[in-house]
């Protein structure tokens, strides 16, 4: 099936099956290392990307659902953002590997206003699992960027 | 492999028809991990994706929900947390905000998975179902959709198309029992629907299907401690629980008894 | 700049990818234990190269302790274990192939359980136990032949040695016909408990991933490991080669947490890609990295004595680990387990034997605590156990036996730069312990760090005046690049932007014994150090080399155990739902003794994750088999902690002006379950097994029912 997806405002034509997860079309097709696959069943986190501005698993969304939406992956994120600068200055990440979910989804709480409290934000990080636990400083990092 | 995507609810069910085989997909969370595991595989899909009269909620009179709507709206849009709190809660708890921008009350309800949040809040509040085919539309109550683990009684040829929630006459509450970490499926989930001096209690993951007593619920008294005890152990007796890694179907028992006596108390007085 | 972690400009093992690679896939075993007795590979394609037990036994067996293992098993010894490998030029082929593969086997008895593979009747996994040559191998093996113990460590004090003792004990002795119950003789009080902790997962965010290549008759391997030069060598005498003949190059790692250590898939996939004559890449998947190997499930039986006054008079230990179809380093973790079982304390006499023994379940090994957490489990919940007994206020009962400047540990050496009281005092504290003891805890253990232990390092000037630093230091997420960094650049006294840090590559940087047991930032800082005087003195290398003496007699726990101690402290305050048994952690408080930080958020990290780690290994985390099964490879069915469960979270670094970089990377796991326990049986239960789910804690309710009301 040939789709077209507009990653990050750029227009990617792909020929993939139906059935190809967007992570893998985004990491094998487009050649994006942001979206990663841990748990495979949308519980993790590391394959957050945003559809339209709202984060996805794109490790269980097969790649046509994301037909005629803005998919943007971390790669899309300026690297002077204000919610990336927070999580530098925070020093919030240990390996790494689920910092750009992190942020993905830190940046639609910052958008939507509801990151207003830490008990808020931690709702809010729901399904985006640390297992080096930076929990506490990527908490004070969202709390900094909604300030 | 084909994927089609109609426009209207007329063209799908048309589609199902010829093609009963395909596998209909809605938000496409629970199917992506079947799929993505390998535990499913078909070669025809039909997506709703592109059918907007699917996507509509009405919130006049009763709660009229596409079946394309998805979890997220359900839970932050604000007329429906004022009027409808309970199923708003209920929505609110699935699994992370990820799945519930994706996830939709049709597909939640065709999966009818055990151990879902919102089906037992459902039954709870009486919703029905819109269930349509090329040989016509018929309305079935929630209880009566979902007939075991993963089944439905959706005939092959069949989408489920809005489904309708009567106003509460009164409180509603959902209690999420985790026993692991604080983003795990309940072990326990406990709705309750109060309409006027009377409830509906509705218990799901503790078994194949929800599950509800109205005869045991009938000798609630509002309000009162020992009432909502008994009404409690009366659950814990009626059901046969299932045991799993989130703890042994004689724990389920316990606390089955003792979240619906809680529930019952936070319904009343 | 940004880090490259937040931006996704890092490239992990799994990222990386090689033109014309091929995809390799495992077909496991669906047995526990038996023999394959048939392949049958007709349905795969022509195009798909097929690896066979046959193919792969002139190899021989490997392990970094014991050599137990083939390449691909032809008597699997677990559920899971490799039997065939395919190679394919996409994944999606590699697994279709996978899928067609057929495999007959012959079953034979398995047994599954540490108490019951120590039994005479009990099926052997393995016939006999070979001792590795490897480099890892680092301390004199007692594998006990006949049995499934693949090593037994002892510690006997003094006055405890040179006595006729069976070899294997399976049950506390009775005080009656125990050989050593002199030793408990001036006891007034005898107390003994069983105590469980069950097999966990590592679960690091990015899976294994491997890719091999032959380069002119070189191997050249890519991969994620904390052990690059112990997996150099490993390959290099699987293939026959010289050392100098394998390239290990440690790609940054996605978390690891001891789940990256040693061989893992390197060797498949170097036979592999010499099969098919190209790069290969194995990529794990989610169910297959949980059972990849997993932390050492345990048994534990413990028995203390002391005076009514409180003092301590001798501790006996029996651990039984289980490290499952192959030992990978289970006998050094039964060794750690055996001394950090004692705990930081004094006592007149000290008798361990910690037992490693095989069972048909996935290997066991490495894991973030490395025995300690298991043993302090149970040393410090039987102390609170003895402070009940005596009435004595379980703080003050650790005071009056606690380890000092001057005192001899059971090994023998004398313990220098402690600081257990403070610690002691600071977890109390952190808790209001002076306001009441109802829902609290506290724990306190000591960890030793990999000994004897060799790190080298060389910094060379650049032409274009920047520095580099060759380092073995792996990268898994601790953050070892930025370490590094900061230190040459303190050390040469210029600006951190000029000092540049590769990934470990076995061609570039000199021999590290491994990023492991939190003994990098320890061991490297003094090498670096010694590696800058020299670049100072001239020339544009220095390099620096630190050898740390060591080790424990096998058979009498003599020695050093550690070159520099791990020293933690924890404390919880916890509510109880006794209705559903539901712990309500309301504060849970770390204190590690951390020398002189080097980077402080780095180091709070590490103190905090250790802490996330230990509270999902207290609450949740546990790994389930059912006939050898793992039934939960998943991170629905297990669960690990999330931003909600660890709200209670508080620590603190406790520095000493002037005193050496200490390790900070698992000093905090260790004291977290007890701590938990602890607080759990002040409110009248009686925990004994890990993880404290609901459903055992209302078991262990001391009265013996739950509430009801």
């Amino acid at each position: 099936m040939r789709i077209e997806l507009s990653v990050n405002g750029n227009a990617i034509e792909v020929d993939v099956e139906p059935t190809t997860m967007l992570v893998d079309v985004l990491r094998d097709h487009v050649a994006l290392t942001g979206p990663r696959v841990t748990c495979g069943v949308g519980l993790c986190g590391t394959c957050t990307v945003l559809l339209d501005g709202e984060p996805v698993s794109s490790c269980i969304l097969m790649a046509p659902l994301a037909l005629g939406k803005q998919i943007t992956t971390i790669e899309g994120i300026p690297r002077d953002d204000e919610v990336v600068s927070c999580f530098d200055r925070q020093h919030a990440f240990q390996c790494g590997f689920c910092i750009p979910g992190m942020v993905l989804t830190a940046k639609n709480m910052v958008e939507h206003g509801t990151a207003t409290s830490r008990e808020q934000i931690r709702e809010g990080l729901g399904g985006n699992l640390c297992r080096c636990g930076c929990y506490t400083k990527i908490v004070d990092a969202i709390e900094e960027a909604a300030r | 492999m084909s994927w089609q995507m109609p426009s209207t609810v007329d063209e799908a069910l048309r589609l199902k028809a010829d093609n009963p085989g395909a596998t209909v997909i809605a938000g496409g969370t629970f199917l992506g991990i079947l799929s993505g595991q390998g535990l499913l595989d078909n070669d025809e899909w039909i997506s709703l994706q592109n059918i907007s009269e699917l996507k509509t909620l009405g919130t006049e009179g009763d709660l009229s929900v596409g079946a394309m709507v998805t979890h997220r709206r359900l839970e932050l849009t604000p007329v429906v947390r004022e009027d409808w709190p309970g199923l708003a809660q209920a929505f609110g708890v699935v699994a992370s905000p990820r799945i519930r921008n994706v996830a939709t009350i049709g597909g939640v309800l065709a999966d009818a998975d055990y151990a879902s949040d919102p089906p037992s809040m459902l039954v709870a509040s009486r919703a029905v179902a819109e269930v349509a085919s090329v040989r016509g539309m018929r309305r079935v109550p929630i209880e009566d959709l979902i007939a075991g683990h993963y089944e439905t009684t959706l005939a092959d040829d069949e989408l489920i198309t809005r489904v309708v929630v009567p106003r509460p006459r009164g409180k509603g509450v959902y209690r999420k029992f985790r026993t692991r970490s604080r983003e795990d499926r309940p072990t326990v989930a406990v709705a309750a629907a109060r309409e006027d001096d009377r409830v509906r209690v509705v218990v799901g993951a503790v078994s194949d299907r929800p599950q509800h007593y109205a005869d045991i619920c009938a000798a609630w008294k509002p309000g009162d401690e020992d009432s909502a005890r008994e009404i409690g152990a009366a659950y814990a007796e009626a059901i046969r629980c299932i045991g799993d890694g989130r703890g042994s179907a004689a724990y389920r028992r316990r606390v089955v008894g003792v979240e619906v006596r809680r529930v019952l108390m936070q319904v009343g007085p | 700049m940004t880090d490259a972690r937040i931006t996704a400009d890092i490239r992990y093992s799994v990222d990386h990818k090689v033109p014309g690679m091929w995809h390799l896939r495992l077909v496991r075993a669906g047995i526990p234990a038996g023999t394959v007795t048939a392949i049958d590979a007709t349905a795969v394609d022509d195009e798909v190269a097929v690896i066979t037990p046959e193919d792969v036994l002139p190899h021989g067996k490997y392990g970094c302790q014991i050599a137990d293992q083939h390449v691909l098993a032809s008597e699997p010894k677990y559920l899971g274990d490799p039997v065939v490998a395919v190679v394919a030029a996409t994944e999606k082929a590699a697994r279709q192939a996978a899928a067609a593969i057929d495999v007959r086997y012959e079953t034979s008895p398995a047994v599954f359980d540490e108490l019951e593979a120590v039994q005479p009747s009990a099926p052997l996994v393995h016939a006999a136990h070979v001792t590795s040559n490897s480099d890892s191998a680092y301390f004199e093996m007692r594998p006990q032949d006949g049995t499934n113990v693949c090593h037994h460590f002892r510690i006997r004090t003094p006055g405890l040695r040179g006595r006729h003792e069976p070899n294997l004990l399976i049950d506390l002795p009775s005080p009656g016909d125990d050989r050593l119950a002199d030793a408990f003789a001036d006891a007034d009080v005898v107390f003994e408990e069983t105590f469980r902790t069950p097999a966990a997962s590592h679960v690091p965010m990015e899976p294994h991933a491997t890719v091999a290549e032959w380069v002119d008759g070189r191997l050249e391997v890519t991969t994620g490991t904390q052990t690059p030069f112990n997996l150099r060598q490993d390959l290099a005498v699987l293939f026959g080669l010289p050392a100098e003949s394998v390239r290990v190059v440690a790609a940054p790692m996605g978390g690891s947490f001891g789940a990256k250590t040693f061989m893992r898939t390197e060797a498949i996939a170097a036979v592999a890609a010499k099969a098919v004559g190209r790069p290969v890449r194995c990529v794990l998947d989610r169910d297959e990295v949980f059972g990849e190997v997993t932390r050492h499930a345990s048994t534990v039986r413990m028995r203390i004595g002391a005076r009514r006054d409180g003092k301590f008079v001798a501790k006996q230990m029996l651990a039984y680990l289980n490290t499952g179809g192959y030992a990978d380093c289970g006998p050094g973790v039964a060794q750690k387990m055996g001394y950090a079982g004692v705990g930081p304390y004094r006592f007149d006499h000290v008798a361990v034997d910690s037992y490693c023994a095989y069972t048909n379940l996935p290997p066991a090994g490495a894991f973030r605590g490395y025995g300690a957490m298991q043993s302090a489990w149970a040393c410090e919940r039987l102390v609170d156990m003895l402070a009940d007994e005596l009435r004595i206020d379980p703080v003050e009962l650790r005071r009056m036996n606690l380890l000092r400047d001057g005192d001899a540990f059971c090994t023998g050496e004398i313990m220098r730069d402690t600081h257990f009281e403070e610690l002691l005092d600071d977890v109390a504290k952190a808790v209001a312990w002076q306001d009441g003891r109802k829902g609290k805890g506290i724990a306190i253990m000591l960890k030793g760090m990999q000994t004897p232990s060799r790190a080298e390092a060389a910094i060379r000037s650049l032409p274009d005046g920047r520095f580099e630093v060759h380092s073995g230091t792996a990268d898994m997420g601790q953050g070892s690049v930025e370490a590094l960094t900061r230190i040459v650049a303190d050390l040469l006294d210029v600006h951190p932007d000029r000092i540049t840090v590769p990934c470990p590559d076995t061609d570039l940087v000199p021999y590290d014994t491994r990023t492991t047991s939190s003994r990098s930032t320890h061991m490297m800082s003094r090498a670096l150090a010694e590696a800058a005087r020299e670049l100072r003195n001239g020339g544009t290398v220095g390099r620096g080399r630190i050898v740390n003496e060591g080790g424990l007699d096998p058979d009498t726990g003599e020695g050093i155990a550690s070159s520099h101690w791990h020293q933690g402290a924890a404390s919880a305050h916890v509510e109880i739902d006794d209705e559903t048994g539901v712990i309500d952690v309301k504060t849970l408080y770390a204190s590690s003794y951390a020398g002189t930080v080097v980077n402080r958020p780095a180091a709070e990290l590490q103190n905090e994750g250790s802490m996330i780690m230990a509270l999902g290994s207290s609450l949740f985390e546990e790994i389930s088999y059912q006939d050898g099964q793992l039934v939960n490879p998943n991170l629905s069915d297990y669960n690990i902690a999330s931003a909600l469960d660890c709200a209670s979270i508080q620590h603190r670094l406790m520095e000493s002006p002037g005193a050496e970089v200490h390790g900070l990377g698992e000093t905090a796991v260790p004291p977290v379950p007890p701590a938990l326990g602890n607080a759990v049986a002040s409110l009248g239960y009686r925990p004994r097994e890990l993880p404290m789910s609901p459903e055992r804690v209302l078991a262990s309710r001391v009265d013996g029912r739950p509430a009801a009301r």
